[in-house]
């Protein structure tokens, strides 16, 4: 399929919804005619969201509680200067 | 300007995220939870200054990163760009292709073989410079323009670094699908 190159040049560009209308609607006129560019597209697509889900980590429990006690320590320290 | 009694209700929301991110970055839970504690009371001790109405969350990222080089300054501001070698894009998709026996489409499902783990693995391998626009884009959802602004590189860097961050991060995951026997590596 011709133009498969350029849709693949774009692809990061296109999930990542940086493209300007004109070249992402070259990218869909492409895909519209290209099986094995819809399914790379989708492979990028959906491990962009694998990463997106595992990137993740939750905080120790106590972690807002310190954060916020480190707070108030500190305005209360810049009170006391004032 | 903004108020710094208003700092907690306003940053609080974005501990979290944050958290998250400094996880990758010094891939410690201790140094984690430093760096995140030196940013929030580097933002507290700045907010006065911090213009209201602007992106706050982007204005924290660039403290954390900020914090994080600091800190650790393990960053290459000019990564190596041989670093990585030449890889051909769409990395995974392809190697999973040439795979003997694929049935269509069979590259589709083919990421499920891989555990979390295995990705946060991938995440952090990769040299720093690549990682921080990975994990911006990837993890965080910020656009081009707002990694831009977080690491202080121009956009064209950010988009470089980025495709080449994932490229990395996808020979990564077929390095780890090869060596726990998941594919016939045809090298």
């Amino acid at each position: 399929m011709n133009g498969c190159e350029n849709a693949v040049e774009y692809v990061y560009q296109y999930i990542d919804d940086e493209l300007t209308l004109t070249r992402k609607a070259r990218v869909r006129w492409h895909l519209r005619r290209c099986g094995h560019c819809v399914d790379a597209f989708q492979f990028e697509t959906q491990l962009k969201a694998r990463i997106k889900m595992a990137g993740k980590e939750e905080p120790p429990a106590d972690f807002f509680t310190s954060l916020r006690l480190m707070i108030e320590a500190e305005r209360g320290a810049a009170e006391k200067d004032c | 300007m903004a108020d710094q009694a208003t700092f907690e209700d306003d940053a609080m929301e974005y501990a979290p995220q944050l958290y998250s991110a400094a996880l990758r970055m010094t891939r410690n839970p201790a140094d984690a939870e430093d760096v995140v504690q030196e940013t929030f009371l580097k933002a507290y001790r700045a907010y006065g200054s911090y213009q209201a109405g602007t992106n706050r969350k982007a204005w924290l990222y660039r403290i954390l990163t900020n914090t994080y080089i600091n800190k650790y300054r393990k960053a290459q501001r000019r990564p190596n760009e041989v670093e990585l070698g030449e890889l051909q894009d769409i990395y995974l998709y392809k190697r999973l292709g040439e795979q003997s026996g694929a049935s269509v489409s069979a590259e589709l499902t083919a990421l499920d073989m891989f555990v979390d783990q295995d990705i946060v693995e991938a995440i952090e391998s990769l040299p720093e410079a690549f990682r921080l626009p990975v994990l911006y884009a990837d993890v965080e959802g910020f656009s081009y323009k707002e990694i831009a602004e977080i690491l202080d590189v121009p956009i064209g860097t950010v988009m470089s670094r980025l495709h080449r961050g994932r490229k990395a991060l996808q020979r990564k995951l077929w390095n780890l699908a090869v060596e726990q026997g998941l594919v016939e590596s045809s090298e």
